[in-house]
C-alpha cells in the first residue's frame, strides 16, 4: 500500500463466466497513480468485466488483481466494503435510488461511511457543484434528464474522494456536447490526483483527448498494457 | 460549467480530512441508528394494514401464554389462601373417657404449633351426623354409637406442609389417639396441577415464540425482497454488512415491540372481561379473592421476548437472504 505501488495491477488475468468462453485472458497491465486512461474494444471484448474485477464485484478465474496496493484475492469478505470505498464506479445504467433525491443519494456513501450529516452536507454540495447540479438536491431522479442523471452518478462516485475512479460507458446515450462536458470533468479530477479508467466505445472523443488507450479484442489486451508485460514476463 | 474548479481533493490533497475522529464517528454511528430507526417506523407505517396484522399477530402469539402465565400466577395466590386454612382432625380410641378427652384437647391446646383446639364428644359429633345428614334413623338402629370423639386442631396461619406433617407425628403419638387425618390432599393436586400450568406456558410459549421468529423471518424476507436494488447500490457504494442489516433488524425489533405492547393491552382486556365475574364468584365463597393483572415483572419478560424473538427472526431471514444480493453492473 505504499505510494510507490502502482494504483491498479493486473497479473495474468484472466475471467471464464460458467459455461463459455474466456471474457478476459492473460491480462497484464498497471495504471499508475494518478494516471488517466481509456479502455477501449469491440462490443464483448471484456471492458465490463475487467472494471468488474476491481470492484470485486466478480473474481478472476486465474491471476491476480491489485487495487491500491492490495491483492484482492486476499481480502477477506469483511473487508470488500472498505475497498470499494477506494474505487468510485459511474455505470451507464446509474444505479440510483429513485425513492430517494438527488441529495441522499450522493450523500450515501458518507453516510456509509459514517459522516455525520453536517460534515457530509459540504462533501455533497461540492460534489453536486462540481458536475452543475447545485440547484437540483431536492427533486428525485425520475425529474431529471438521462445527462443529469448520469451526473448525479458522478457527485456520488466522487464524494467520498476515492483515489480510484472507475466508469463503464459514462457518455453512452448523451449527445456529442455533453459528452465532451462529463469528460472534461473526468481530467479534473485526474488534475487533482484521482486515478482514473474509462470504458468507452466514443473513439472520436479519445482520439480528440490523447490520452493512454486500453484496447480490448475478445478478451485479449492487444494495446496499452505492454509495461507489466515487458518488466515482469519479458514479452 | 467548463470553467468551473473542481472542489473535490484528490486522495493526498483530502488525507487530513479523510481521517474522522473517534467521537465524530460514534455520533455518526448513534445518529445512522436513530435515523434508521426512525424510517424503519415510518416505513411500517405507510402500509398500516400489512404492519397492524403482522403486529396482531405477534401480539397474539404472545397473549396466549401471558394469558396462562396470569390464570397460573391467580390460582398460585389462591392455593397460598386456602392452604392457610388446612386443618387435622383427631380422632380419639373408641370408647375413650370424656374428662381424658377433654383434658388432651387443652393440653394440645396449649402448644406452640397450635392456635386453637376443640372437643366434640362422640355424642356430640353423633348429632351433628344426624342433623346435617338425615341418616338419624339409620344409625339409631345400631348398638351403640359408631362415631368416635373428636379434636379438631387448627394450625397457626400460614403453617409450612413440613411444620403440618411434624404436628400430625407428634399427635399420633399420643397414647389416646387413634388416627390422625391431615386433608392436604387436594392441596397437593392444586400444586401439582400448577406444575402442569407451568410446563403448559413454558410448551406453549416456546411453539408460540417460533411461531414470532417465523412471521418475523418472513416479513423481513419480503422487505429484502422489495428493496434489493437499493442493497446493491448501498454494497456498491460500499456499505458493510452492518450497515445493510441494520433497517432490516429494526424492523424486526419495532415488530417484536409493537407486538409486545398490543399484547400487554390484551391482556388488561381479558382480566378487566374476567375480574368482574371472578370477584362474583369468590364473593359467593365467602372469599376476598380477586382476580389479579399479570405483574410487572412478567409483563416485562413478555415484552423482552417479543422483542428478543422477533430480532431472532430478522435476523435469520437477513443472513439466509442478504449475501446472496450483490452489487451487479
Ligand atoms: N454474467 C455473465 N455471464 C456469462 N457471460 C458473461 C457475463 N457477463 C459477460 N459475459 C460475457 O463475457 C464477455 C465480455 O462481456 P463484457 O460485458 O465484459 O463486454 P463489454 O466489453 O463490456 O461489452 P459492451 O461494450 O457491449 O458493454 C461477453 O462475451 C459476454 O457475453
Ligand atoms: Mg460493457
Amino acid at each position: 500500500m505504499s505510494a510507490q505501488d502502482p494504483m491498479v495491477r493486473f497479473e495474468r488475468v484472466s475471467k471464464r463466466y460458467p459455461g463459455g468462453r474466456d471474457a478476459l485472458s492473460g491480462i497484464n497491465f498497471e495504471l499508475g497513480r494518478g494516471e488517466f486512461a481509456f479502455l477501449t474494444g469491440h462490443s464483448g471484448a471484456g471492458k465490463s468485466t475487467l472494471l468488474k474485477l476491481m470492484m470485486l464485484m466478480d473474481r478472476p478465474t486465474r491471476g491476480r488483481v491489485m487495487v491500491d496496493g492490495e491483492d484482492l484475492s486476499q481480502l477477506r469478505p469483511s473487508q470488500v466494503p472498505y475497498l470499494r470505498r477506494k474505487v468510485g464506479v459511474v455505470f451507464q445504467n446509474h444505479q440510483l435510488l429513485f425513492d430517494r433525491t438527488v441529495y441522499d443519494n450522493v450523500a450515501l456513501p458518507l453516510q456509509i461511511a459514517g459522516f455525520s450529516p453536517a460534515q457530509a452536507a459540504r462533501r455533497v454540495r461540492a460534489a453536486l457543484d462540481s458536475v452543475g447540479l447545485l440547484g437540483k438536491e431536492g427533486r428525485t431522479p425520475i425529474e431529471l434528464s438521462g445527462g443529469e442523471q448520469q451526473r448525479v452518478g458522478i457527485a456520488r462516485a466522487v464524494v467520498n474522494k476515492p483515489p480510484l475512479l472507475l466508469a463503464d460507458e459514462p457518455t453512452g446515450n448523451l449527445d456529442p456536447e455533453l459528452s465532451a462536458e462529463i469528460m472534461n470533468l473526468f481530467v479534473r479530477f485526474q488534475q487533482v490526483g484521482v486515478t482514473v479508467l474509462i470504458a468507452t466505445h466514443d473513439i472520436a472523443l479519445i482520439e480528440r483527448m490523447g490520452h493512454r488507450r486500453l484496447i480490448l479484442d475478445h478478451g485479449q489486451l492487444v494495446a496499452g498494457g505492454s509495461a507489466v508485460e515487458d518488466d515482469i514476463y519479458g514479452g | 460549467m467548463a470553467d468551473k474548479r473542481p472542489r473535490q481533493g484528490g486522495p493526498r490533497q483530502g488525507a487530513s480530512e479523510q481521517r474522522i475522529g473517534i467521537f465524530h464517528r460514534l455520533q455518526a454511528w448513534l445518529a445512522n441508528h436513530q435515523l434508521v430507526a426512525v424510517e424503519t417506523l415510518i416505513k411500517l407505517l405507510q402500509k398500516p394494514t400489512a404492519t397492524i396484522l403482522t403486529w396482531l399477530v405477534v401480539a397474539i402469539a404472545l397473549t396466549l401464554p401471558g394469558a396462562l402465565w396470569m390464570t397460573v400466577d391467580n390460582v398460585q395466590q389462591l392455593g397460598g389462601q386456602l392452604q392457610q386454612s388446612g386443618r387435622l382432625s383427631v380422632y380419639l380410641q373408641p370408647g375413650s373417657d370424656l374428662n381424658e378427652g377433654r383434658q388432651l384437647a387443652q393440653q394440645v391446646g396449649s402448644w406452640p404449633q397450635v392456635a386453637s383446639s376443640d372437643y366434640i364428644s362422640a355424642e356430640q359429633a353423633l348429632a351433628e351426623f344426624q342433623a346435617s345428614t338425615g341418616l338419624g334413623g339409620a344409625l339409631e338402629l345400631l348398638p351403640e354409637n359408631p362415631l368416635p370423639a373428636v379434636i379438631l386442631v387448627e394450625p397457626p396461619l400460614g403453617v409450612a406442609p413440613a411444620q403440618l406433617q411434624a404436628l400430625r407425628l407428634k399427635l399420633e403419638q399420643q397414647p389416646l389417639v387413634d388416627e390422625v387425618q391431615l386433608d392436604m390432599r387436594w392441596v397437593q393436586r392444586l400444586l401439582a396441577l400448577l406444575q402442569l400450568g407451568e410446563r403448559l406456558i413454558w410448551v406453549l410459549g416456546c411453539l408460540l415464540a417460533l411461531a414470532i421468529v417465523l412471521v418475523v423471518g418472513n416479513t423481513v424476507r419480503l422487505s429484502i425482497a422489495a428493496r434489493e436494488d437499493e442493497i446493491r447500490v448501498i454494497k456498491l457504494v460500499g456499505g458493510t454488512n452492518a450497515y445493510v442489516r441494520r433497517p432490516f433488524l429494526y424492523l424486526g425489533v419495532w415488530i417484536g415491540l409493537v407486538g409486545g405492547l398490543m399484547c400487554w393491552l390484551l391482556l388488561v382486556l381479558c382480566w378487566w372481561l374476567l375480574s368482574g365475574p371472578v370477584a362474583e364468584l369468590s364473593q359467593l365463597y365467602g372469599s376476598a379473592f380477586e382476580l389479579q393483572p399479570l405483574s410487572a415483572g412478567a409483563a416485562l419478560i413478555l415484552l423482552a421476548a417479543a422483542v428478543l424473538m422477533a430480532w431472532l427472526g430478522a435476523w435469520w431471514s437477513v443472513s439466509r437472504h442478504l449475501h446472496h444480493i450483490e452489487p451487479q453492473a
